[in-house]
């Protein structure tokens, strides 16, 4: 029995699932906060939560997750619960 | 300060001014969210619903930072996110803040605190952090530290490095 390598099975669910949230810049939250929100939430490993957050703080925003919209509303309403600023959108 | 202990628990120290000014600001934070003109317009049936939450995003900026839109660019989206998720979002809020004032109410000179009350103070001191850094209009990170002689940006760098020494903890 030959398994689909786990990378591209996530690939495939991703093109049917076209909204992203963002988490945008701002000047109050610590970095190492945003850095601990995206580990603990997302469940992402440390250098992956602290590239996310180096994006967000230079290039003012960052892509943190993608799913179907209710997902994302899920997670926008997470990152709200947290004190991050984040909407979702349509990905384009 | 917050700081780590073996088998994952963690302690509060505070000496007695800390523990006045964090009361203090616990208190008004807990008046802000208590908001009583949505409590009074309230619809029953829509609050049975859990709809009740307002549609538009709040005219007070600390407010609006505490509870943004959920869409950039999509003011109908917008507003039907908020109508469903504003009153979950504020009762959270009050629930770490609760957590926080009661570790205060109830303080013996030191506190040992959980795990699930840790993540309960990182909220309620964020939350903190923002009302009060959105009140100081602080728009720079860059000018993070503060050293003006103003009461409010010392208030502002003490929440920061007690937060800071909370996020060490836990990390």
């Amino acid at each position: 029995m030959s398994a689909m390598p786990v990378e591209d099975l996530a690939i495939d669910l991703m093109t049917d699932r076209p909204w992203i949230t963002l988490v945008w810049n701002d000047p109050i939250n610590l970095m190492t906060y945003v850095t601990y929100v995206f580990q603990s939430y997302f469940g992402y490993d440390k250098p992956k939560a602290e590239l996310l957050m180096l994006d967000v703080h230079e290039k003012g925003r960052a892509v943190v997750s993608t799913g179907t919209r209710e997902e994302m509303e899920r997670d926008v309403a997470a990152m709200h619960s947290y004190g991050l600023w984040a909407t979702l959108q349509k990905d384009d | 300060m917050f700081k780590s202990r073996l088998g994952g628990k963690l302690t509060l120290e505070l000496d007695a001014a800390e523990l006045d000014v964090l009361s203090q600001l616990f208190a008004q934070m807990a008046d802000l969210l208590e908001d009583p003109e949505s409590e009074l317009e309230a619809d029953p049936l829509a609050k049975l619903l859990n709809m009740s939450g307002s549609t538009q995003i709040s005219e007070d900026p600390a407010l609006a930072r505490l509870f943004p839109d959920g869409y950039s660019d999509d003011e109908h989206a917008s507003a039907d996110f908020r109508r469903f998720t504003e009153q979950d979002l504020k009762a959270q809020k009050v629930v770490a803040l609760d957590t926080a004032r009661k570790s205060l109410k109830d303080w013996q000179g030191k506190s040992s605190i959980t795990q699930q009350q840790a993540l309960d103070w990182l909220k309620a001191l964020n939350d903190l952090r923002l009302v009060l850094g959105t009140r100081l209009e602080i728009t720079d990170e860059r000018d993070r530290d503060y050293d003006s002689d103003e009461p409010g940006f010392h208030l502002y760098n003490y929440l920061t490095y007690l937060q800071g020494t909370l996020i060490d903890a836990l990390t």
